[in-house]
């Protein structure tokens, strides 16, 4: 059994009324630890609320999630936010940072969950900031930093937490190229570094920097290898 | 990180919002407080009132005596209140009140009430001499014509010579100024200041008659005024002609319970209006906790979804509206006792703080509203999925 495991996921809103939404329809997949995977699709095909149930932050309508073999069903929520805590970092695609508290205290929250010592996650924010070049930013405020800025905040908030899995839902979107690239150059060591990542993208050329690519289509997976074999 | 801290940094990055949250508390804490000290103030004053003319009197009034009585109604009256109900009375004197021209040199008071008593006069009417003597038994048998003055009878006519030993005239006729009053009512015309005593005996003379129909009795304690008021009216029953005589006994108190009944439904009316403030105050810590639950539960979204516990997001939440209303309450006090301290000395002349209760109470219900109402956007939110929070926008 994976990492990750999901059997058979529906996600359906309003179901059973006329503007029912099919976000996910059936959808298994396999993760395996220290992978990279880039989940591609268009708008609309599903790949956000993909991550979200990934993540527990959504519950699947229908169908069973595995993490480390335990069904998420089983989990209680206190368990789930441990869960979100020690063995996930988000990157989400809308910063999602705190704008009452500063760049280092955004950065150092998730691990103020986790139980780090306040020096500790000082020292650990101001890392993750530096090697995303942003840390002469640690001490402004998010509202004060340009798109670009806060995405790296955003990553950097992740990094820090050195969980297992990285999840991360456009992380390049607001981001110019060479600092995209800078970004997925970070993703990519912290694979090699042995993390699990799964980037969730609607670019064909960024997916191209995972290892392996799920294309998700009207909620269906339609394509699912190595980069190596894959025809775009 | 503690959630205190947490907390803390909340409130001061949202000052303004803050500062409203508190104002609700503030002015609800406020303004009960004032409120009950104006009342608490009002009944002072009215209890002053009536302590300072005297409590546990009772009035007898002989309105019609029938001459044809075998004895002398005075004497034979204060003979029986001295010797019989000494045990519960502080004295009995007759009490006649009249009024005139009192002159001295060129000075004159018209507005004097001129009181007809005996030695125990200033005591059943709560005087105390301040200069000079009081009215003796010796003068009452001598028709002596002595007075003794109140502190504003003394001022209008003496300015600042010695009234004592001084001859005044009352309506034309010379009395010997024998002592002088402390002030009891602030020292102003027509006050309980102005007034003179003048022995009863000279009744003759003032009032052309020789029967004294007043008296008053005054009572040791206010439990005793049943017991002396029955004996009284026995008394009268076994020795005045009730066919051809009749009697009036008061209780000087009734007055008192009156305004007491009074006050206490204006307590009633003011305390309403005191608890509407308080409930306008919650409803305005309500409003404002409710109106930040978006921009909140997006905040609770963002926590949940990097791994917060829910238990550490209320805790937080709790502690934040705790502080603010807390703050609030403790500001309020501070306003409410100001504002009591200042307008009671303003109205009543008398130093008033609320009453510990009342502020305990007033401040732990604005608490009470302003925590609940802090903690509902953070239990509700809090229980959402993540992303259900996050969507929130």
């Amino acid at each position: 059994m994976g990492l990750i495991e999901i059997k058979d996921i529906y996600k359906i809103y309003s179901e059973g009324e006329p503007n029912e939404v099919r976000a996910l329809n059936g959808v298994s997949l396999k993760i395996e630890m220290g992978e990279f995977v880039a989940i591609v699709g268009t708008s609309g095909s599903g790949k956000s609320t993909m991550m979200n149930i990934l993540g527990c932050l959504d519950v699947p309508t229908y169908g069973e999630y595995y993490l480390d073999g335990i069904s998420i069903k089983e989990r209680t929520e206190s368990e789930l936010a441990e869960i979100r805590s020690r063995q996930i970092g988000f990157i989400f695609q809308g910063y999602n940072l705190i704008p009452s508290l500063n760049v280092w205290q955004n950065v150092a929250l998730p691990m103020s969950y986790q139980g780090v010592r306040e020096k500790e996650r000082y020292a650990r924010a101001m890392e993750a900031l530096e090697s995303l070049d942003i840390d002469s930013k640690a001490d402004n405020r998010p509202n004060q930093l340009s798109g670009g800025q806060q995405q790296r905040v955003a990553i950097a908030r992740a990094v820090a937490t050195r969980s297992p899995i990285i999840m991360a839902d456009e992380p390049t979107g607001a981001l110019d190229s060479k600092t995209g690239e800078q970004v997925l150059g970070i993703l990519q060591d912290l694979n090699a570094q042995g993390t699990t990542v799964i980037l969730i993208t609607h670019d064909n050329g960024i997916a191209a920097k995972a290892k392996r690519v799920v294309r998700l289509q009207d909620g269906l997976i339609t394509q699912d290898c190595e980069v190596s074999e894959w025809v775009r | 990180m503690g959630s205190i801290k947490m907390a803390l940094e909340a409130i001061m990055d949202k000052k303004g919002r803050s500062f409203l949250t508190m104002l609700g508390i503030i002015i609800g804490v406020g303004a009960v407080l004032i409120l009950v000290t104006v009342v608490q103030g009002y009944n002072a004053d009215i209890t002053a009132y009536y302590e300072k003319l005297g409590v546990n009197k009772v009035g007898v009034e002989v309105t019609y005596y029938d001459r044809t009585n075998t004895i002398d109604i005075t004497d034979e009256f204060m003979q029986y209140v001295s010797d019989k109900l000494s045990e519960h009375t502080v004295g009995v004197t007759p009490d006649i009140k009249t009024s005139g021209t009192l002159k001295y040199m060129g000075n004159s008071n018209t507005t004097a009430d001129v009181y007809l008593g005996n030695e125990q006069w200033s005591a059943c009417n709560n005087f105390i001499l301040n200069k000079g003597r009081d009215i003796l038994v010796t003068d009452l048998e001598k028709r002596e014509r002595v007075c003794v003055i109140g502190s504003y009878v003394a001022e209008s006519l003496f300015g600042y010579i010695n009234p004592v030993g001084e001859t005044i005239t009352f309506d034309g006729d010379p009395y010997v100024v024998a002592g002088v009053f402390y002030q009891k009512d602030g020292t102003t015309e027509e006050s309980m200041d102005d007034m003179i005593l003048i022995p009863y005996t000279m009744n003759r003379v003032i009032m052309d008659t020789d029967t004294v129909t007043d008296f008053t009795v005054k009572v040791d304690t206010s439990e005793q005024m049943d017991g002396v008021m029955a004996a009284l009216e026995d008394w009268f029953m076994e020795n005045l002609n009730t066919n051809t005589s009749s009697y009036d006994i008061t209780d000087g108190n009734e007055a008192l319970t009156a305004s007491e009944d009074e006050t206490a439904s204006i307590s009633l009316v003011l305390g309403g209006v005191a608890g509407i403030a308080l409930l306008v105050g919650g409803i305005g810590i309500m409003n404002i906790m409710l109106v930040t639950v978006t921009e909140r539960t997006r905040e609770i979204g963002i926590k949940k979804a990097i791994g917060a516990q829910r238990k550490v997001i209320i805790s937080q939440f709790l502690v934040e509206a705790s502080v603010l209303s807390a703050t609030g309450g403790l500001i309020g006090i501070i306003i409410g006792y100001v504002v009591s301290l200042v307008l009671s000395k303003a109205i009543y002349d008398l130093l008033l703080v609320p009453s510990p209760l009342v502020t305990v109470g007033a401040a732990l219900f604005s608490i009470v509203i302003g925590v609940c109402f802090g903690l509902y956007p953070a239990v509700k939110a809090s229980g959402l999925q993540p992303v259900d929070a996050l969507r929130s926008d």
